[in-house]
């Protein structure tokens, strides 16, 4: 079933981008076709969390990487307001309902037997541990070993040390999977493309500035996490190229739905439907940028690949102490001049939602108003429209005061 | 006795041995308010309720008798609890300890130079040279677990040497006493006779797992309903005990050494790891029930209960999945639980 439901989105896709090429389309349709790839017999499929690997490493192999937190949470049973008939096979088998819903649909999937066959489990301990668990369960449930990606959250010789060396272990695991010998000038080419991929990103924020804001902020942050499999392959900057025409193109010509306030938004976007940017448009609130489309890390030195990989991986904003994060959101929230902020919090996500008061009170301290929005990634058990429409409302009220 | 200063630490990844070594007092950090009175309107409801009670204290200055403290990245939560700490309650020394989930020879090295920075940390702070006291604040702390070793060991004989309620408190003491108090007695239990009343002899023999516990009101509980906690092997159990620090050149690399090498918490990949120390458990404490003590809200519980389970059910050993708010205060509906669950354990119940 996920297989064919990434196969229709697929073919949905090609003549659409036949059509009219847009980046955000392209990203869909590359997106599904490689995870209708991963489950070709004839692959090697590793599976990675993109937004919390250098998958760079990966694109210097010949693998197909198999994101399998968005290929399970963006299932159009997930977005479409059904990921917990699906995640309930889950809790049956006792996963608690007090596990990030993310997670549960993995395990779900993979009870379903929906999962494409893994050579390499690979995730990361970073944002959160609990999907390194979630992996963990997938890689035994198949009999394989999983490989855990360990960031410590400090920065120096040493942990830049420490990851460095796991990021040549696990070259060496594409190796026996694939039985290719490293190629490093094919590290130093996706290094390259990389590199390319976050200048272009680094123009569509600029370009995201603009007001009034010019873009669509769920499909900026789907592009952050969804799109963070492509770093390293031409692709991410294939996709960039065309969403910064689409964007000089609308500012252009003016191309812009009104705009009364400019939120920041953070971390996550849910993937479950909701009525939160419904009713944000509706008061003419615009989200200009969201924490995961930033680019945090320093331009990769393709002359010390592995290095570079693991300094981008220990520069994470999540990574780290919380100081470091709410500088880089005040920041943000300073260059793109917003009334307010806003956190939605997914229940289980216990390191971002702990760190929140801390961001509440540097947010306050410049005069800006945070909200924090409960809600869920996937599980709509866990989601009152009305709920939300009255805190929306509220907080709208307080930034037409402040 | 000599007045000296107290670290406060967590996880059971912090060596004492560098405290001691310091001139330091190491105490393990336990929660201090009955009731949560501030905390919530700080961190979200459905957080570790013991991460929540140790930030009500700190906010309510219940810690004040602790000059520093040492955290560690063991969770999400407890990473992010160092983050506030420093910001709203803050104490004389704060130290976040990052502990590597990976126990090869890189994550050896790291662990072995976070130590040092550790070491370098207190000595900065304190005034004070690690490195000559190091050796003998090892011997203590390998002594110390040698001793256990024989208290744990007296645990697989029927009748157990301790009650459960005594091991339990016996720990709590270890872990929160000066190290030089005379009065802990470890050599008398390590060479306690056999008990003479053998009535509980062939009674549920319990092992009790989980995070972080506590309360003593659960060893209570399983013996006022007759049954037996044999061991416990909670994060600060039997584990927190287990493997001495080998002699090697560098004394540091083998502190990192034992505590990364020592049978991993939850927080460490390897369910398989913990499942075959279960099953070791299981067979040489002759264990008839398993109780798992859950703090709510522990992703590392939540992701291993599933597994732990299917294990018990495949070899027929009955589990006990509780709950619990780091006080324990819904004891009635603790007692109905434990006493149910040990009429299985007996053989009561089908
Ligand atoms: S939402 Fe948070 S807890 Fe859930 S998978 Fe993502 S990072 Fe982890
Ligand atoms: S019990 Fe679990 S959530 Fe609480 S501090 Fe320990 S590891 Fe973290």
């Amino acid at each position: 079933m996920m297989k064919s439901s990434f196969q229709k989105i697929e073919a949905f896709m090609e003549p659409r981008l036949a059509k009219k090429p847009r980046g955000f389309d392209l990203f869909t349709k590359e997106l599904a076709s490689s995870m209708v790839r991963a489950y070709d017999e004839d692959v090697k499929t590793v599976y990675v969390s993109g937004y919390a690997f250098p998958t760079e490493l990966l694109w210097a192999f010949d693998v197909t990487p198999f994101d399998f937190e968005i290929a399970c949470n963006n299932l159009p049973a997930a977005a479409s307001g059904n990921g917990s008939t699906l995640m309930i096979t889950s809790e049956k088998r006792g996963y608690s309902r007090d596990i990030c819903s993310f997670d549960r649909l993995i395990i779900a999937c993979m009870i379903q037997g929906m999962l494409p066959k893994g050579d390499l489990h690979i995730t990361s301990s970073y944002y959160c541990h609990g999907k390194a668990k979630a992996n963990e369960i997938v890689a035994n449930h198949e009999g394989k070993e999983s490989i855990l990606f360990d960031v410590p959250n400090e920065i120096s010789m040493s942990s830049i040390e420490y990851v460095t060396a796991q990021l040549k272990e696990i070259a060496s695991r594409l190796q026996s999977i694939t039985g290719e010998e490293l190629d490093i000038d094919k590290v130093r080419e996706a290094i390259r493309w990389s590199n390319k991929a976050r200048n272009s990103l680094q123009r569509i924020n600029e370009l995201m500035k603009s007001k009034p804001f010019p873009y669509n902020p769920v499909k900026a942050c789907l592009l952050a996490l969804g799109g963070a499999l492509f770093w390293g392959s031409p692709l991410r900057d294939d996709i960039h190229q065309l969403i910064i025409k689409e964007l000089e193109e609308r500012i252009h010509n003016g191309t812009a739905l009104p705009e009364k306030y400019r939120v920041l938004w953070y971390p996550w976007v849910p993937v479950q439907q909701t009525n939160i940017f419904v009713t944000l448009k509706e008061h003419s609130v615009s989200v200009p940028m969201v924490e995961a489309a930033r680019v945090w890390w320093s331009e990769l030195d393709e002359s010390d690949p592995f290095d570079s990989l693991a300094r981008k991986a220990l520069e994470n904003h999540h990574v780290g102490r919380a100081e470091k994060r709410v500088k880089a959101l005040v920041n943000l929230a300073e260059e793109y001049d917003v009334d307010g902020t806003i956190h939605f919090a997914t229940p289980a996500c216990h390191g971002e939602n702990i760190a929140f008061p801390l961001v509440r009170d540097a947010m306050k301290e410049r005069g800006l108003p945070a909200l924090n929005l409960e809600g869920d990634m996937t599980d709509e058990r866990n989601y009152s429209s009305e709920l939300t429409v009255s805190k929306l409302s509220s907080f709208i009220e307080i930034l037409g005061y402040s | 006795m000599e007045d000296k200063k107290r670290i406060g630490w967590f996880c059971s990844y912090v060596p004492e041995e560098l405290i001691i070594a310091s001139g330091l007092e190491p105490v393990r950090l336990k929660g201090q308010v009955k009731e949560l009175r501030k905390v919530d309107s700080y961190v979200f409801s459905n957080i570790c309720p013991y991460l929540k009670n140790i930030l009500d204290s700190g906010l309510r200055n219940r810690l004040e008798h602790l000059d520093g403290i040492i955290f560690t990245n063991s969770c999400d939560g407890m990473r992010k609890l160092y983050d506030l700490w420093t910001r709203y309650v803050q104490t004389p020394f704060t130290f976040m300890l990052e502990v590597p989930k990976n126990r090869d020879k890189y994550g050896i090295r790291y662990f072995s130079d976070q130590l040092q920075a550790l070491q370098k940390g207190l000595e900065k702070t304190y005034d004070v040279d690690i490195s000559p006291k190091l050796q003998s604040a090892i011997s203590l702390m390998n002594n110390r677990r040698v001793m256990f070793g024989k208290i744990f060991e007296g645990q697989k004989e029927f009748p157990p040497r301790l009650k459960g309620s005594e091991l339990f408190s016996l720990c709590q003491e270890e872990m929160s006493s000066p190290k030089d108090d005379e009065t802990l007695k470890l050599e008398d239990l390590a060479f306690k006779p056999r008990p003479s009343d053998s009535s509980n002899a062939d009674n549920a023999r319990i092992l009790v797992m989980g995070n972080t516990l506590d309360n003593p009101t659960l060893f209570d509980l399983v013996e006022n309903a007759k049954g037996s906690v044999i061991i416990f092997d909670t994060c600060k159990g039997l584990k927190h005990y287990s493997d001495l620090v080998e002699a090697g050149p560098d004394k540091i690399e083998s502190l990192a050494r034992r505590y990364l090498l020592k049978p991993p918490c939850p927080r460490m990949p390897g369910f398989d790891l913990r499942i075959e120390r279960l099953k070791e458990l299981i067979q040489n404490y002759s264990i008839g029930g398993i109780i798992y003590s859950n703090l709510k809200y522990c992703d590392y519980s939540l992701f291993e209960i599933p597994q732990i389970e299917q294990f018990l059910q495949e070899n027929q050993v009955p589990l006990l999945v509780l709950e619990n708010d780091y006080l324990l205060t819904d004891v009635e509906r603790l007692k109905i639980r434990v006493e149910a669950f040990l009429e299985i354990v007996r053989g009561d119940v089908l």
